[in-house]
């Protein structure tokens, strides 16, 4: 059945002491982090750190010190056999505008090693399931940003790797696409089974889609933890109403509770279970409407609040 | 008794590939087969079969004109020799690889697909030496048709067996290191960029301003009466390299000014390996070349 | 304060129409302009900035047409998309550059405090060359505040750049809006918009789709019944309780996420009526959340209208 998970090590991808320095910058900075199945979410700064990290994961280049592991492989020595199990979704423009989709495909496919039937079929289901239609038959010159977003992750999909690389997936396309390619993702990982490694620098996009998050900070780790770790419940409720927010502080203040007021939200501390039905019922006196009432949640930018400045003075 | 089929939803849901996976010479094998169809346009628009077709077909319309000038007209032997073929319509072959090798290459960088190889279980040379072999054969395919259009004619004439299978088999030999050596240079310069446009004329420029600069020096020396000078500048162009080349170790009569082709062993030797020397240089170039492209 | 007003401006280049027939005013705060790829976004600020003239109508400042009217330059500031820079001057040499070229009185002192203002002091005698992204944003922002303009046009400013740049960014932004500059920034990201912005302008292949604070512009929105979550202590009784009413068209329990999912056609009536129903029953009320005030859920509307 489509569920069946294919990942055979409990890590996916473990990196040890990770460094690469360049002549003038150092991209990696002793990176240790362990990613675990699933979908994880890669944050960081922009260029050198991630494509670095990207091409070290895939055996095509060689770390100044450290090593990492991908999906139990060295990455120093097992380079050719890593490739042949990740499927790697660049960031930028990489297809060749005069081919149809199905071609292009198919051929990656054999690059990867599958033998041409299997290629061949394996493309048409795969371009099926990333959502393309009687477009693949036609160059990939004429394809909106959403159908080329589509095909560059069927290549990395067709060989039927056990990690996926994607590289800011969402780029260049519109809230809908936006939304559309994150569904994708997510079923990636919880349909077909393969473990996912997304880079964005759009903080709620991975609020959304990671199961894990990795924050990655001048080359260093800043830290990895689970998206629910991130986006913990704090014991401040966030309460709206269409009316009347002095008031209704006042009433909360009179009732014993703590609150504040943040533009237009009241904050109140939970004190206790008794805290929901008082705010509750000094709505329902006041007669104004509930628009809303929840247990405010951290935020990964949270993360970036309050670090030293000055961290991109390294000349990338 | 038929059993009445059940009612059922089939899963058409993503299925795992537990096949087998072929290695690295299986790739190679594939890139090599798509890129040797795509130097004659096969497999791509129709707009990209023009230019290779036409100058294939304008490679062997002569040899078919002289062989069938020669059954015509009776005559005993070829009116050229095989090796010489390729010598005369080096332009033809100058502006295929012009078309072709950037066309092979020059794509692949300008929108950025290498990387998408480079993230497959094969290593540089692989791609390199696909790309290599696909163009190298394309040209021998090119060279070597008519050649044999013109055996094929000999046969047919019942000119002399012996001669004829000598030539051909010269002539073969000698395009063979005429595909490996044009390759090598045209990849070379295509790769260097992106741009189609500069790609083939690079390869263009290369290729005529060379010959044109070897020729008139040699001619200089020719009524300067220095022979040897004559000889020695046929190192300075691919096709005058290949020439000495044949000349020396094939026995076939020189397109140099005079005659004047390389007439020691030691001129020989050197010829030869220049020759190799270039086509190694070529291909380790294109090696280097591809590890800056790698994942960027 | 400085009000930018757009009245009945149109563009067009050929046959292609950039901006139709829009209607618009900017003041001070920070505001969003907001819409898809090649909705006519730049070809506004361009003429906001004084780089185009519109085909009809006027784009004004306070009064005063833009268009080819240096004493009105002199008040707006303004940072295009398009990266290319002189790489080969420094950050300071840059901003010097441009004061200069305002014919500012001491334009050393303007761009040392243009570069204090987005914080690239420390890098400012290094060739734009050797800077990253955010860096390079910051130093266009920097030559756009030097001669402190009342008006600040910016074009995509967080095309790329990561996280701790765009928190930096928006930070400086929200500052300049609450000194009582007006603030104008274009975007196709959502959630940056969202963020930022307290007033956003939607444009939808050139027309001016709606305006104002995308909640009330989502309360606006009356042929989309309200979705709602709500998490109580007893679902089912509270389901019953609300279905009663008129203002609600659909309950819905989902059994995944244990909640109930509520469709409202009449958001006052709904609001107020679940406190006081819940109240009545004597109902736990855990969790009440819009699930579509988003910006993305009015943005999709207002596109597809």
């Amino acid at each position: 059945m489509a569920c069946a998970t294919n990942v055979k090590s409990v890590t996916v991808i473990a990196t040890e002491g990770l460094t690469k320095r360049y002549p003038r910058v150092t991209a990696l900075d002793r990176l240790t982090v362990d990613v675990k199945p699933g979908v994880t979410g890669l944050v960081g700064a922009n260029g050198a750190g991630k494509s670095t990290l990207i091409k070290l994961l895939l055996g095509l280049s060689s770390a100044t010190e450290g090593g990492a592991r991908v999906l139990g492989l060295d990455v120093a020595t097992d380079g050719a056999q890593i490739r042949a199990r990740v499927g790697y979704m660049p960031e930028h423009d990489c297809l060749p505008p005069d081919v149809s989709a199905t071609e292009f495909v198919v051929h990656m496919a054999r690059m990867s090693g599958m033998p041409a039937t299997a290629a061949r079929e394996r493309t048409a289901d795969t371009l099926r399931h990333v959502g393309l239609y009687e477009e693949r038959y036609r160059p990939i010159g004429g394809y909106s940003t959403g159908m080329k977003q589509r095909v560059k992750l069927a290549q990395a999909l067709v060989h039927d790797p056990q990690l996926v690389l994607l590289d800011e997936p969402t780029n260049g396309l519109d809230p809908v696409g936006r939304d559309e390619m994150l569904g994708l993702i997510r079923r990636v990982h919880t349909d077909f089974g393969i473990s996912v490694l997304v880079t964005s620098h759009l903080l709620g996009e991975l609020e959304r889609t990671s199961d894990h998050i990795v924050v990655i900070d001048g080359g260093r780790l800043l830290r990895a933890d689970s998206t629910s770790d991130f986006t913990q419940a704090t014991a401040s409720l966030a309460v709206e109403v269409t009316d009347s927010e002095q008031q209704l502080l006042e009433k909360l203040t009179a009732a014993g509770l703590t609150a504040h007021a943040d533009g237009r939200l009241l904050l109140v501390d939970i004190a206790d279970d008794d805290s929901y039905d008082t705010v509750r019922d000094a709505v329902a006196e006041l007669g104004v409407g509930l628009v809303r009432m929840e247990q405010r949640r951290h935020r990964i930018a949270e993360i970036f609040r309050g670090e030293g400045a000055g961290h991109d003075n390294h000349t990338v | 008794m038929t059993t009445t089929p059940s009612d059922v939803i089939h899963d058409i849901g993503y299925r795992h590939y537990d096949g087998p996976r072929l290695g690295r010479a299986y790739a190679r094998r594939s890139l090599y087969a798509q890129s040797l169809r795509g130097a004659y346009g096969l497999g791509r628009s129709a707009k990209s079969k023009v230019m290779p077709m036409i100058l294939f077909a304008v490679m062997c319309a002569p040899a078919a004109i002289i062989v069938a000038v020669a059954i015509g007209t009776s005559m005993t032997k070829l009116p050229i020799e095989y090796t010489r073929y390729a010598i005369i319509m080096q332009t033809v072959i100058s502006l295929f690889l012009a078309a072709q090798a950037p066309q092979s290459v020059s794509l692949d960088l300008r929108f950025k697909v290498t990387p998408l190889y480079f993230s497959r279980p094969i290593e540089r040379i692989d791609y390199v030496a696909a790309k290599y072999a696909a163009l190298a054969t394309a040209l021998f395919i090119l060279t070597a048709v008519p050649v044999t259009i013109l055996y094929i004619g000999s046969l047919l004439a019942k000119f002399d067996f012996g001669d004829a299978t000598s030539g051909f088999a010269k002539a073969l030999v000698a395009e063979l290191l005429l595909s490996l050596l044009y390759a090598g240079l045209g990849l070379l310069i295509a790769a260097l960029t992106p741009r189609r446009g500069f790609g083939v004329a690079g390869i263009i420029a290369l290729f005529t301003l060379s010959f044109g600069a070897v020729s008139s020096v040699q001619a200089v020396a020719s009524v300067q009466g220095s022979e040897s000078a004559i000889a020695w500048l046929g190192l300075f162009s691919p096709i005058t390299l290949i020439d000495g080349v044949q000349t020396w170790w094939l026995g076939a009569s020189s397109s140099y000014v005079d005659n004047a082709g390389p007439s020691s062993a030691f001129a020989g030797c050197v010829f030869l390996l220049v020759l190799l020397a270039v086509i190694g240089g070529t291909f380790g170039l294109l090696m280097s070349r591809y590890r800056k492209v790698g994942l960027s | 304060m400085t009000t930018l007003s757009i009245d009945h401006v149109s563009r067009w280049f050929g046959n292609v129409v950039a901006v139709n027939d829009i209607t618009m005013t900017i003041g001070p705060g920070v505001t969003g302009l907001l819409g898809p790829n090649g909705a006519g976004k730049s070809t506004l600020i361009n003429m906001m900035g004084g780089f185009l003239a519109p085909s009809t109508g006027s784009v004004t400042l306070d009064g005063a047409v833009i268009w080819r009217n240096e004493q009105v330059y002199r008040q707006i500031g303004i940072v295009p998309e398009r990266e290319a820079m002189y790489d080969f001057l420094t950050a300071r040499e840059f901003v010097i550059a441009n004061a200069e070229l305002h014919g500012l009185a001491n334009p050393g002192e303007a761009a040392r405090k243009a570069l204090a203002t987005v914080e690239m002091e420390y890098a400012q005698d290094r060739k734009v060359a050797t800077y990253s992204k955010g860096m390079r944003q910051r130093v266009k922002m920097a030559s756009a505040l030097v001669h402190e303009p009342d008006v600040l046009l910016l074009d995509e400013p967080f095309n790329g750049m990561d996280p701790r740049q765009r928190l930096q960014l928006m930070d400086l932004l929200r500052q300049m809006g609450a000194d009582g500059r007006t603030v104008l920034f274009s975007s196709h990201i959502l959630e940056e918009v969202e963020q930022l912005a307290s007033h956003i302008e939607v444009v939808v292949a050139g027309r001016h789709a709606a305006s104002g604070d995308f909640r009330k512009i989502r309360r606006l929105m009356t042929d989309r019944p309200h979705r709602y979550l709500v998490r109580s202590s007893d679902d089912r009784a509270l389901a019953s309780a609300l279905i009663a009413d008129a203002s609600t068209a659909g309950i819905e329990l989902d059994w995944q996420e244990k909640a109930l999912r509520i469709q409202a056609i009449d958001f006052g009536g709904f609001t107020e009526l679940l406190p006081r129903v819940a109240r009545e029953h004597g109902i736990r009320l855990y969790t009440v959340s819009p699930s579509d005030e988003s910006l993305e859920s009015v943005f999709s509307y207002l596109v597809t209208a």
